[in-house]
């Protein structure tokens, strides 16, 4: 009987998280006025592990949340939220603002397409109460192949400073690999690489010469500072481990965006590795 | 007329440091050859000695000759400095954990960003 309900708990787990299920995270900013007010409003939708991030700024308070989502079994939903916050808490003797920065983490279970209120300046006395909440649902559907993140944002009122955005963290990337030497430039070597997967053997041309190289797709260290390890600002980095083939010592790293922008690492040879990060093609 | 209240404001200065003890002979014969002949000093004099001996009174010496001046010893001048910067201290301190500080106002956990399910 404990044996059934186990693998009945792993196979809702698989059927909730299967490249099927499209999650979206619907969210309405209001101001809590005598008749409230939708400030903003927007979605964000993806596979099943996309994160929101959700940015509100005021002259004196800046609240960054990371929302993520964790099925649980039967019809609810774990929501946790990270959030870094820093506020005005004064002048210093030259005039200059002093912040206060604090990060902490809140969760909440609750029912699919039920709304969670979200209250980032909090609930206690004074300003906080009078500032915005945000109200969000969180949704699930069946949509078939369709992988990639979406967002839909519009702000009504253009004098609030609020933003969400999809946080995904890519599986694979395209990278394009060059050979460089003074003004001459191999042929570019599109590939596809899935993270943390075993090294794979790429074979370079420059001038006639062969350069072969071993390369894998890895993501990087945990960021230092806290702000970056709260917001996940680095969900979209990976790095390229560049080594020579049976020699364990590697020639070194790039790491970057997927954002088209190339990055070079000089190579032992006198020729410099210059690679650009891609999301990969729609599948 | 100036000139008069001048010298009288000067036979009362004389006429207090006579009853500190502090004239000459020669200074103390003068000063009693003018109140001979001033009745207004005589009566200023004899005010002045009243205030004296009240004050002698309330010190608990009846019979002084003169006013006892109050005497401030070093020890207890020490004691009252260190009671009133350890006053002050205390007070600073309290202050600084009540008031103090910036980003007074709600707690931490209230300025805390919440989610509550409706």
């Amino acid at each position: 009987m404990g044996l059934l309900s186990f693998s009945s708990v792993i196979l809702a787990l698989t059927a909730l998280q299967g490249p099927g299920t499209r999650l979206t995270y619907r969210v309405r900013v209001i101001e809590p006025a005598v008749a409230p007010r939708v400030l903003a409003s927007g979605a964000v939708s993806g596979p099943m592990d996309s994160d929101m991030r959700l940015t509100l700024r005021t002259d004196t308070a800046e609240v960054e949340a990371l929302f993520e989502v964790t099925p649980t079994v039967g019809d609810t939903v774990t929501l946790g939220a990270e959030f870094y916050t820093r506020r005005q808490v004064g002048r210093s003797r030259r005039g200059l603002p002093l912040w206060e920065e604090d990060t902490y983490r809140r969760v909440v279970r609750f029912a699919w397409s039920d709304t969670a209120r979200v209250y980032p300046f909090g609930v206690g006395p004074g300003p906080s109460a009078r500032a915005l909440r945000v109200e969000l649902i969180l949704e699930r559907e069946f949509a078939g192949g369709e992988a990639r993140a979406g967002e839909r944002f519009e702000l009504l009122d253009s004098t609030r400073d609020v933003r969400i955005e999809a946080v995904v963290r890519p599986r694979r990337a395209r990278i394009i690999l060059n050979l460089v030497r003074g003004d001459t430039v191999s042929g570019p070597r599109p590939m596809d690489l899935v993270l943390e997967e075993p090294p794979r053997v790429v074979q370079l041309v420059l001038k006639g010469r062969p350069t072969t190289l071993v390369v894998s797709l890895t993501r990087p260290d945990t960021p230092r500072s806290m702000r970056d390890r709260a917001l996940a600002l680095d969900a979209d980095i990976v790095c390229l481990q560049v080594s020579q083939p049976a020699v364990l010592q590697p020639f070194g790293t790039i790491c970057g965006r997927l954002n088209n922008v190339a990055r070079r690492l000089p190579l032992p040879t006198g020729d410099t590795l210059a690679a650009t990060f891609a999301w990969p093609g729609a599948r | 007329m100036t000139g008069v209240d001048g010298t009288h404001e000067q036979w009362l200065a004389q006429i207090d440091a006579e009853l500190d003890g502090e004239l000459s002979l020669v200074e103390r014969a003068a000063l009693a050859k003018h109140l001979a002949t001033c009745s207004h000093c005589a009566g200023a004099r004899a005010s002045h000695l009243e205030v004296r001996v009240a004050l002698a009174r309330s010190a608990g010496n009846p019979h002084a000759f003169v006013v006892p001046r109050p005497a401030i010893r070093g020890g207890t001048l020490a004691l009252w400095v260190i009671l009133a910067l350890a006053t002050g201290l205390l007070g600073g301190w309290f202050a600084d954990r009540r008031w103090g500080g910036p980003g007074g106002g709600a707690t931490l956990e209230e300025s805390r960003g919440t989610v509550v399910v409706q």
